[in-house]
């Protein structure tokens, strides 16, 4: 329901920023009030690569926030955690959160191979068991 | 009768047989096993043994291992911050653990740089070495059943072979570097440092620090990624991007004569890299200095860049002579 609803939604939001960008990208940039090019902004390829990875962005950030919501992060603090990543790693976050490795080390899983990890821990392919060592 | 004996004698040697194969498996097993081949201390310019004590161990709750991890190497870099504070910035309750991306994200919102460093051991044992403790993730068990995990390296023993980590429940736990090893390559030697502005890692390339400072700067300010700036020309002075960024913070900072030595500086390591005679020909026009603005905003026109339009406008913008 929700994908459904997301499939009709984004490219009407996409169609809202194009939109909305369009006076910005006609209007000749004044030197003084457009100020310099961003660090980020340059380090991006190229200009029309860099407009659309901006609308990307976008959809990107509220999509991992969608994700994070539905993974139990309060809502109070998704925001502010969405924030602190880079455009890289909101991509990298959208496209694939479930296959990314989770620190946590839960290992009240993994007694039915109890043997085999005992003994790949006693030859130091692994360090599941504490008393191994 | 004598097939029998033939049948018997055989099924006698069977066993030594399976023995031997049990044998050669394991060391076939523990050949992956072996650990990494280092230079010595000496070639490395490291010390035989180091443990960083000022690193506080805060031990982790439930599947904690992250916000615990980052609260250790804060806390070393003079930031108080405790666990509890970060368990709801960093920790995904479904998942029951902290992926990467967060934990680099974490560190940018306590004005640490996260650095992500070059994966291999000689690069870990640097690192410690500089007094910079470094978040790894490991996965403790196979590939199959992957137990990943974080853990902070504050020491190890060049004599012994092993690494000192803070990790899990223990503190200064030592692990062989055979064993770490095989447990950390699983998450391709994923090593973290979290460094105040103005601090660089030693084993690091240029390009990732870079856009290491670059995301810094983008969550937090430009003048609060100022040093980092200054620091990354100071250790690679050919790199005209670093120039460049450094510019942009300096002008942010309110200091455009700075800015404009810095952009000058990136035109003089690259002198077709249109964006800073861009910026070199806009600051020159805020500090008043149209002729000198000319100039630049005319080399920035005439190279080749998807800056070129802008570079026209401008030039367009400014009073005529």
């Amino acid at each position: 329901m929700m994908k459904k609803l997301a499939r009709v939604l984004s490219p009407l939001l996409i169609a809202c920023l194009v939109l909305g960008s369009l006076p910005v990208a006609a209007a000749p940039a004044s030197p003084t009030e457009g100020g310099l090019v961003s660090t980020q902004d340059a380090l991006s390829a190229d200009q029309v690569q860099a407009d659309r990875e901006r609308i990307d962005d976008v959809l990107s950030r509220q999509d991992v926030q969608d994700q994070l919501l539905a993974q139990g992060v309060d809502p109070a603090d998704v925001r502010d955690r969405v924030d602190a990543l880079s455009d890289q790693e909101v991509h990298d976050m959208a496209d694939r959160l479930d296959d990314m490795p989770a620190g946590a080390s839960v290992v009240g899983a993994l007694f039915a191979v109890f043997v085999i990890l005992l003994v790949t821990d006693i030859l130091g392919l692994t360090d599941v068991f504490p008393f191994t060592r | 009768m004598r097939i029998m004996q033939r049948v018997q004698r055989f099924s006698v040697n069977a066993r030594p047989a399976g023995v031997l194969l049990l044998v050669v498996t394991l060391l076939f097993l523990s050949g992956c096993a072996g650990s990494p081949t280092l230079k010595s201390p000496d070639r490395l310019g490291i010390p035989e043994k180091v443990t960083l004590d000022d690193v506080p161990f805060h031990g982790q709750r439930d599947y904690q291992c992250g916000p615990a991890s980052l609260a250790m190497v804060l806390n070393a870099s003079g930031i108080d911050a405790d666990v509890d504070t970060l368990i709801p910035q960093v920790f995904l309750p479904e998942r029951e653990g902290s992926v990467q991306p967060e934990m680099l994200a974490t560190l940018r919102r306590y004005e640490r740089v996260p650095f992500v460093i070059d994966s291999n051991f000689e690069a870990l044992l640097r690192e410690i070495a500089n007094d910079h403790p470094v978040i790894v993730m490991q996965n403790l068990s196979l590939p199959a059943w992957p137990v990943w995990h974080y853990a902070v390296a504050i020491g190890y023993d060049m004599d012994a072979r092993e690494l000192i980590l803070h990790s899990g429940m223990e503190a200064k736990t030592r692990t062989s570097f055979g064993t770490f090893d095989n447990t950390w390559a699983r998450s391709e030697r994923w090593a973290v440092v979290a460094l105040p502005p103005g601090e660089l890692p030693d084993s690091i390339s240029r390009h990732r620090a870079m856009s290491a400072i670059a995301d810094f700067e983008r969550v937090n300010d430009p003048q609060t990624a100022l040093p980092s700036w200054r620091a990354l020309t100071e250790r690679w002075p050919s790199m005209a991007m670093g120039w460049f960024a450094l510019g942009n913070a300096e002008y942010a900072a309110g200091d455009p004569e700075a800015a404009a030595n810095a952009f000058r500086e990136a035109t003089e390591q690259d002198a077709s890299l249109a964006v800073a005679w861009l910026n070199l020909g806009l600051t020159l026009e805020d500090m008043g200095d149209n002729d000198a603005a000319r100039e630049a905003l005319n080399q920035s026109a005439t190279l080749p860049s998807e800056w070129q339009a802008q570079a026209q406008r401008a030039l367009e913008g400014l009073p005529s002579e």
